[in-house]
């Protein structure tokens, strides 16, 4: 369903974030992106959702060339990808309702959104979602009031309203501790495996990458350098990705 | 690849650039001293020697003048460039610490001190302090008549003080309201972080911050004397002149607030696949809302200020009836006035203070 193809990014200050990343995501699975910081994982999920323009290569999805997209195609491709992020990126100030609600905004009419007049079915699938992460109660509640992990479970919600057939996930647990730490990934296995979801998500610590991943990839300094199943990664494996001076930290 | 070439290249370009660095810094020094040096001369001749020494009445003047010392000045900085006394060296951090002796031994402060002195000496003398003027004994009875005046205030005029001060405030109040729409979509386009993802855009921007920067660079006092030739004295053209500026001051207060929002929720709402307008509605606007309120409460504060100085130059309001008594000669009415003013000010000042207090 997606397939991305000697995929490079330069940034205009000259860093070569990517370098001819190639790879073939299968509808349904898990998949994770190791790798140290500054090795393109972020990088490398934002030219999916073309929120970063990719310098060359290839994006395939369902059939669609993202690099060659423009305006509202764009638009289109990215309403079909859900996204969440490392600080939540909730709006501030608004309650969680609104922001489960901006998840719908691509087929919502510019007027119509501004104004804040969403329709009621859409408000409903809103209402189950905030359900479905475990927040039912708070809709009325301000989306900064919440706690981190309340705050990426409201992110969640707000990508499932896009009804979306890829998930990215931009180290969504990295800010929160280690307890709230599974019980988002939790969340993102039971998208991934109750509402069959593709997820693909950059995460930091080995123990989360081998309880969820079904396929993982490794990238360093922009190239990826392994691929394979979670169980496979050992220490020489994780001494080739992270450095030799690497120490592995669990979470439980 | 030639990643190996460019590690060499790096180190080198970086010398270079030291290189060039410092050779500007060079550059700069040397005309900071020569402009240094012909200012000190050009003080000392012109005010020190002719004004207080052989106290002439209207000195000569001729365009000569500054451009010997210019000369002088430029002959003078080669002399010193090599020696510890070359101010522009230090400003610009040319020359190197010595730990033995404390900075005030340092001749370049020394000179810096010398120059700071004679603009200080020059500046008494420009101004005119006189001692003996602020303390005559015709000086003090006039300060004694104005300020038994103003402290037995007229108030028979009360009630048309009340009037002219309410048009100021509604002048103010009318000048702030309809200044919001206009900053508020003008701040959108004098906002970097908006506006630098195309050239168009860009391009755009720079005009937005040119006529901002322009229009905010004329003081609204100026502003109320073009528009009341353009209208007619009164409270419209003072208005027009408090929007005017209000405009421009507050739409650069609402670009600085969006050039400082969090990115992150801009980031997210585009991730959704939403409309460039839906995600300035989304993700700028929940950010900057308070700190908007803030600014505008505060702009009209100070618009209820400024329309009082703005009257004295025909803006209306109580202004314009302070600068009619003050022009008669009525002290014991502007007195009254001025009560009037320090008491609306005060109270202004107060409340857009608690308020803002309250919106954070």
């Amino acid at each position: 369903m997606l397939e991305v193809n000697q995929l490079n990014k330069v940034y205009p200050n000259g860093t070569h974030a990517l370098k001819g990343v190639s790879l073939n995501v299968q509808p349904g699975e898990f998949l994770v992106i190791i790798g140290l910081s500054g090795s393109g994982k972020s990088t490398l999920l934002r030219c999916i959702n073309a929120l970063h323009e990719a310098t060359s290569g290839s994006i395939n999805f369902e059939g669609q060339e993202v690099t060659e997209l423009r305006g509202k195609q764009i638009r289109n491709v990215r309403s079909r990808i859900g996204m969440i992020f490392q600080h939540f990126n909730l709006i501030p100030r608004k309650t969680v309702m609104t922001n489960v609600l901006s998840g719908t905004l691509s087929k919502t009419g510019v007027f119509k959104s501004i104004l804040g007049i969403f329709p009621e079915a859409e408000k409903e699938r809103a209402k189950k979602y905030i359900g479905i992460v475990g927040l039912k109660g708070k809709e009325n509640a301000r989306a900064d009031n919440l706690s981190g992990g309340q705050q990426q479970r409201v992110a969640i919600a707000r990508a499932l309203m896009q009804n979306p057939k890829v998930l990215l996930a931009d180290e969504p647990v990295a800010s929160l501790d280690p307890a709230t730490s599974h019980s988002v990934m939790q969340y993102l296995k039971k998208v991934n495996e109750e509402l069959g979801v593709t997820v693909i998500c950059n995460l930091h610590f080995l123990s989360l990458v081998r309880e969820y991943a079904s396929r993982v990839i490794a990238l360093k300094d922009g190239k990826m350098i392994y691929e394979g199943g979670p169980s496979e990664i050992d220490e020489q494996w994780f001494q080739t990705i992270y450095g030799e001076e690497a120490v592995e930290v669990t979470i439980n | 690849m030639n990643t190996q070439n460019m590690e060499q290249a790096l180190p080198q370009q970086e010398q270079q650039k030291i290189k060039v660095e410092h050779a500007q810094a060079t550059v700069r020094a040397f005309f900071i001293d020569t402009f240094l040096w012909a200012y000190t001369l050009l003080v000392l001749h012109k005010i020190v020697y002719e004004k207080m020494i052989m106290n002439f009445r209207y000195p000569e003047f001729s365009w000569m003048q500054p451009a010997y010392a210019l000369g002088a000045g430029l002959a003078l900085s080669v002399a010193f460039f090599f020696t510890r006394l070359s101010v522009g060296k230090a400003m610009n951090g040319l020359y190197s610490v010595r730990e033995d002796r404390t900075l005030f031994k340092e001749p370049f402060l020394q000179l810096g001190l010398f120059q700071l002195l004679l603009t200080f000496v020059a500046g008494i003398h420009i101004s005119q302090v006189s001692m003996t003027e602020f303390l005559s004994s015709s000086g003090l009875s006039g300060a004694r008549r104005i300020f038994t005046a103003l402290f037995n205030p007229n108030w028979n005029i009360f009630e048309d003080a009340l009037f002219a001060a309410i048009e100021t405030i509604y002048m103010a109040f009318i000048a702030t309201t309809l200044a919001i729409p206009a900053a508020f979509l003008l701040g959108f386009f004098a906002a970097r972080n908006l506006m630098s993802s195309s050239s168009v855009l860009f391009a755009l921007y720079s005009l937005t911050r040119f006529f901002l920067n322009l229009t905010r660079s004329i003081e609204p006092l100026v502003w109320a004397i073009i528009f009341s030739v353009w209208v007619g004295i009164g409270p419209f053209s003072g208005m027009l002149a408090l929007f005017l500026h209000s405009v421009a001051s507050l739409a650069k207060l609402y670009s600085e607030q969006i050039e400082n929002i969090d990115n992150g929720p801009i980031e997210a709402i585009t991730a959704t696949g939403a409309h460039p307008i839906q995600v300035i509605w989304f993700g700028v606007v929940p950010q900057i809302v308070l700190p908007y309120l803030s600014f505008t409460i505060y702009r009209w504060d100070i618009n209820v200020r400024m329309a009082t100085v703005i009257g004295l130059v025909g803006g209306g309001g109580i202004g314009t009836m302070l600068m009619q008594y003050q022009g008669l000669a009525k002290w014991n009415e502007v007195g009254m006035l001025v009560i009037v003013i320090a008491t609306i000010v005060w109270i202004m000042d107060y409340a857009s203070s608690k308020i803002r207090a309250a919106l954070k």
